[in-house]
């Protein structure tokens, strides 16, 4: 009988409203590397918290190293050999790399003072022994998400982990990096490691992990080997019915009209770094434009220059012919341009407004809404908010309900209600479907086409190669703040694309380039 | 006639240094507190606090060592009343410390009244030289400065501030931590009550004047370090030093008004958003 | 889940009034606990507080008296929380709005109706002044309006002492009090309620609440004021322009307190006398903080605080005990309301 690392056994966690996990049965062996698959929401990161400490399981016995434990917190975790890399890194962004590993274990010298050169040395030997390169001195904030990740892998690896407990490892990294935290996991396998690798990407968990176990709303389906399994499997085994894999995209009609013109655009980011370094493109009427690439390419910056929510340094951009350079969010909004923020919390909605307050955001001075200065047409937002309820299927008791009250997916729907209602001419969608449930990415993709289809020009930028290649007319991959190519989904493929993004560098075909 | 001369004297220097003293340890105070992510304005109602407290206390017992001692306890109590506030009923941090603010400003008139008959004046009581508690502040900035940034617990602390859940997970316990730091904060607070007390050798409730939110100022001016901290403290303590000595040459009411003035001013060519704690004021809850 | 359980407005409202309610009761109860200890006796200090807030015509008037310029500083307070803001200097800028009513009554001569308006606008224009500093520099230099508004207070203080005191520019020779001279008749607000000193402020008072509440919840301006302070980023994205709307609230917020002043003088003293204020800015502060914002619920908080310090005035008199309880039973309120998750706390140990 092969001793597991990790036996959970009927482990039952509830929240107000819904129980995350439903007498889960989970048991990872030593020497492997066993996947979790679910969809957002089945209860994954509840399990793999509990099992790190940082929940406490309702039911259920948690064995690890064969013996039980109970009642337990991250300390405890660490000190059993359990590490967890979350899928938001715990780094603190402010310190360097040997501070951030060294948390919580710090060597001492002379008693008091921190030892940091013999903590440097321990993490240049962790670096070496796995093949994950970084510099400990540097600070965490200055790195690539890549290089950050690797940090997070050391520092459970410095905490003496023997099982590796990985959140959406993936989700912001790219083919080839993909392909490098692969080896790096089996070279842990070789060394007895157990790793567990939470993901809802179906292909990744065949090709990394020697088993894999789904999970859906709080329960097991199966546990099954890799190799003995396929995609469209274990896509019925997390979502229960035959899954759509492509959504049928009609050919767009083929008017050259560019909405949006931006050109040569320079724009510096928080930090004051150039983070867009001429960016220039066209978006055309009946077109949605996908911009593919690694998070922390410009993406977030680019979406802000268009909208006017960040300060052009250089370069123009214009709206069917009128310039908006340097004018405000006001300005970009009256043009007609409409904005699916990336983050809803932060720009989309504001969280203790009711969904009415919610519904006018943007446009709170417009006639229909405020006929003067001094009056709102009360009646009248609240009966809009009732039409883009009914119509986008919001799924709410009330208008007057405040916002943070509602589920994500319907947060969502409520945003892309409001902004779709305004008919604008020009829609700039920035991760859309993130943290929506296959339900809610079906929809919003169905609404953006059926926006294309009416004859609004849309920007789609989005880390999931596979929206992008799904959805665009074309597609442009940003690399390192410059648009690196502009390809048709036709004439390109998954590889070519994750090379442009990753390195920027061309195709070796040679093939010329689109405008 | 008076010359330059005869203003900035050595006098002036060691006033300068008493001066500051009190700004110092309610900017240090400070420090600690938001460093662990609590803000905490009720610093003034608590060297206020810490000043009724000597002087109740030393009336009673004659001994302005119990006094001074009784006065870092009544802080440190102050500092947990907050913390319980800010963590355990997740006030709103500013709004708890302007709470601490006004029931001690009533509690002080009360208790005055209670116990000497006069409104918002105590009896005089025994002191103890200032100077004890002026060396106390430095020796405290110094050492405050090598644990913040070279020892674990300082690193524990920063992160605490910087990133609760990244603390978490290394386990430390963040909860403690907030608590630990902001009973410090009173501790401090306590402590430079205890310094207007001695300087004056009575209680009156005008005498802290503003000072405590001096010291919150001090702490953004010195970029939230301790040695940072008693720089600019020993900035605000020139000022006031040097409009005491200019009241023959201008009137009372601007001199006075020179320490508030310079704050304002000092605020608003000082902007050095560097090193606010980044998860400052925010609650942290764990599940 | 979050804080607020409740879904929609209406039961919202219904708890707010219950922790407010249960916040004062808590305090009363710890405060009369305070009173025993020190050796006095609860009920005469209770029976005094009723007396001398409610028990009888001339104690009404007082209480009303007090509370008129506390709406306004309550308003004050409230209109730049609900933009984000923490306006602590209402009592400075009650005192700018004050002098400057004050010479506006006293030196320039007008028609009686028109007097009275021209020296209102004046005296909030003032405390508009000296809000709209720290939202200047708040929102150009990210200055710390706690600490710059009460600054700015302190600065007040002294200018005004300077103005009013015996070699100052605006003192009024005939006496000795650090005051200026009498305004003109045509300047005064009317008494309301001889034979005490409530005065038009009153209804003045009531009337910017309401116009408060309408500009905060009715109007587009208040809508992106609200937004503003509940979520900054997402009022950006919404076209909102951040830095006016800081500016703007703090500006409105130094004219409401800039009213509480001029009240006083207008309808009260009918002078500006130095030191004239027993604490109303920093009253506001407390006001606004068991108003719980809200314009309306600050009509009442003033009135409780109003009725608190007459009441202390009554128990200073009775030699009950020192009339500061009053203070006390203040703060502790304002520390009961402040704790969103208190109250529910302590219902659920009590259930056990």
């Amino acid at each position: 009988m092969p001793e597991f690392a990790v036996d959970m056994r009927g482990i039952v966690k509830r929240f107000p409203g819904v129980v995350a996990n439903d007498s889960v049965d989970f048991a990872v062996e030593r020497g492997e590397i066993h996947g979790l698959l679910g969809e957002n929401g089945a209860g994954k990161t509840v399990l793999m918290s509990t099992l790190y400490g940082l929940y406490r399981p309702d039911a259920g016995e948690i064995l690890i190293n064969g013996h039980p434990q109970s009642n337990y917190g991250p300390a405890t975790a660490i000190r059993l050999g359990i590490g967890m890399v979350h899928q938001h890194f715990m780094l603190v962004p402010r310190l360097s790399v040997a501070e951030n590993i060294m948390l919580g274990q710090e060597p001492i010298k002379s008693g008091i003072f921190l030892d940091r050169e013999a903590a440097i040395r321990q993490i240049q030997k962790f670096s070496n022994q796995y093949g994950l390169p970084i510099d400990p001195k540097a600070r965490v904030d200055q790195l690539p998400v890549g290089a950050q990740q690797r940090v997070e892998i050391i520092k459970a690896l410095y905490r003496g982990a023997d099982t590796l407990i990985l959140d959406e490892p993936t989700a912001v990294l790219t083919e080839q990096e993909v392909e490098h935290l692969g080896s790096a996991l089996r070279k842990l396998k070789q060394e007895g490691k157990a790793t567990i690798l939470i993901t809802h990407k179906l292909r990744e968990a065949i090709e990394i992990c020697d088993r894999i176990t789904v999970l859906r709303k709080g329960r097991v389906i199966g546990t099954v080997h890799a190799s003995e399994t396929n995609e469209r499997e274990l896509a019925e085994m997390m979502v229960g019915r035959d899954v759509v894999f492509t959504v049928r995209r009609t050919e767009a009609k083929e008017t050259p009209e560019p909405v949006l013109r931006a050109k040569e655009i320079e724009a510096e980011d928080d930090r004051g770094l150039l983070a867009l370094k001429g960016v220039s493109f066209d978006v055309r009427k009946n077109e949605i434009l996908g911009i593919a690439g690694v998070q922390g390419n410009g993406q977030a910056e680019l979406a802000e220059v268009l909208t006017g929510l960040r300060p052009i340094r250089k370069g123009s951009v214009s709206l069917g012919g009128q310039d908006l350079t340097g004018k405000t969010v006001r300005d970009f909004i009256d043009a007609g341009i409409a904005h699916i923020p990336a983050d809803r919390h932060l720009r989309g909605l504001v969280m203790n407004f009711s969904l009415r307050e919610n519904a006018i955001l943007g446009r709170q001075r417009i006639h229909q809404f405020a006929p003067s200065r001094f009056w709102q047409n009360q009646l009248e937002i609240t009966n809009y908010t009732k039409r883009i309820v009914e119509e986008f299927g919001v799924k709410t008791p009330s208008v007057y309900v405040l916002a943070q009250n509602l589920s994500g997916g319907n947060q969502q729907r409520l945003i892309v209600g409001r902004e779709f209602s305004k008919e604008p001419r020009m829609i700039i969608a920035a991760q859309p479907t993130r943290g929506l449930d296959v339900g809610g990415i079906e929809y919003v993709h169905e609404q953006l086409l059926k926006m294309r289809d009416h004859g609004a020009a849309v920007l789609l930028i989005s880390m999931d190669l596979d929206e992008v290649m799904m959805l665009s007319d074309r597609i442009a991959v940003i690399y390192n703040g410059s648009i690196v190519a502009i390809r048709d989904p036709e004439d390109t493929d998954r590889r070519e694309l994750g090379e442009l993004m990753l390195s920027g560098a061309r195709a070796q075909t040679g093939a010329e380039e689109e405008g | 006639m008076t010359t330059l001369g005869d203003i900035f004297t050595i006098q002036l220097l060691l006033a300068t240094l008493r001066l500051a003293s009190p700004i110092a340890l309610i900017a240090l105070g400070e420090t600690f507190s938001e460093r662990a992510g609590i803000i905490n304005v009720g610093v003034e109602g608590t060297a206020v606090l810490g000043a009724l407290v000597s002087a109740l206390v030393g009336y009673f017992t004659g001994s302005p060592w119990i006094a001074l001692i009784a006065a870092m306890v009544a802080g440190g109590l102050a500092g947990a009343l907050h913390a319980v506030w800010c963590i355990r009923f997740r006030a709103n941090h500013v709004v708890s410390g302007i709470g601490i603010n006004i029931l001690v400003a009533g509690l002080a008139l009360f208790i005055t009244s209670a116990v000497w008959g006069w409104r918002g004046t105590s009896a005089s009581a025994p002191t103890l030289s200032t100077w004890y508690i002026t060396g106390a502040a430095f020796l405290l900035v110094f050492a405050s400065q090598i644990f913040l940034f070279r020892t674990k617990w300082g690193l524990r602390l920063r992160v605490v501030g910087e990133k609760p859940e990244a603390a978490d997970t290394a386990g430390v316990n963040v909860h403690r931590t907030r608590y630990v730091y902001t009973i410090l904060n009173g501790v401090l607070c306590g402590l430079a009550g205890a310094f207007f007390f001695n300087s004056v050798g009575r209680f009156t409730s005008g005498m802290v004047g503003g000072r405590g939110f001096i010291g919150i100022a001090a702490m953004v001016v010195g970029n939230y370090s301790p040695i940072g901290g008693l720089g600019a403290a020993l900035l605000f303590g020139f000022i006031d030093a040097l409009q005491m000595r200019l009241q023959g040459f201008i009137p009372s009411q601007f001199s006075i008004m020179l320490p508030y003035l310079l704050t304002v001013i000092a605020l608003a060519f000082f902007i050095r958003k560097a090193n606010v704690p980044a998860a400052l004021g925010k609650h942290y809850i764990k599940q | 889940m979050k804080g607020n359980t409740s879904l929609s407005k209406g039961s919202t409202l219904l708890r707010e009034l219950g922790i407010t309610a249960l916040s004062i009761v808590l305090a009363f109860g710890i405060s009369a606990f305070i009173v025993w200890a020190a050796g006095f006796s609860v009920s005469a200090v209770f029976i005094n507080l009723w007396k001398g807030a409610f028990g009888g015509k001339l104690a009404l008037g007082s209480t009303l008296t007090k509370s008129t310029p506390i709406i306004l500083t309550s308003l004050s307070f409230l209109l730049a929380f609900r933009c984000g803001l923490f306006n602590i200097g209402a009592e400075g800028q009650l005192y700018i709005g004050a002098i400057v009513a004050a010479v506006v009554g006293a030196y320039i001569h007008l028609p009686a109706a028109l007097h009275v308006v021209v020296c209102l606008l004046a005296g909030g224009l003032g405390g508009a002044l000296w809000g709209w500093i720290p939202g200047y520099l708040k929102a150009k230099r990210g200055v710390n309006e706690f600490v710059s508004t009460m600054m700015l207070s302190y600065v007040a203080i002294g200018l005004t002492d300077y103005l009013v005191a015996p070699r100052g520019p605006l003192h009024d020779t005939k006496y000795w009090a650090n005051q200026t001279i009498r305004i003109a008749p045509t300047a005064a607000l009317p008494r309301i309620m001889k034979p005490t000193q409530v005065s038009m402020a009153l209804i003045v008072a009531v009337f910017f609440a309401l116009v408060v509440w309408y500009y905060l919840f009715r109007t587009p301006a208040g809508y992106e004021l609200r937004g503003v302070g509940l979520s900054p980023p997402a009022a950006e994205y919404g076209g909102i322009r951040i830095e006016r709307k800081l500016i703007l609230a703090l500006t409105l917020a130094g004219f409401l307190a800039g009213l509480a002043g001029t009240g006083e003088v207008l309808g009260t003293h009918f002078r500006f006398i130095g030191r004239f204020s027993p604490g109303y800015g920093w009253d506001g502060i407390a006001g606004g903080l068991i108003a719980r914002a809200h314009p309306i619920g600050a009509i009442f908080a003033a009135l409780l605080m109003g009725a608190l310090r007459a009441g202390g005035m009554q128990v200073q008199r009775s030699g009950a005990a020192p009339g500061d309880i009053a203070a006390v039973i203040q703060g502790l309120v304002i520390f009961f309301i402040i704790a969103p998750t208190l109250i529910r706390v302590l219902i659920h140990w009590r259930k056990k």
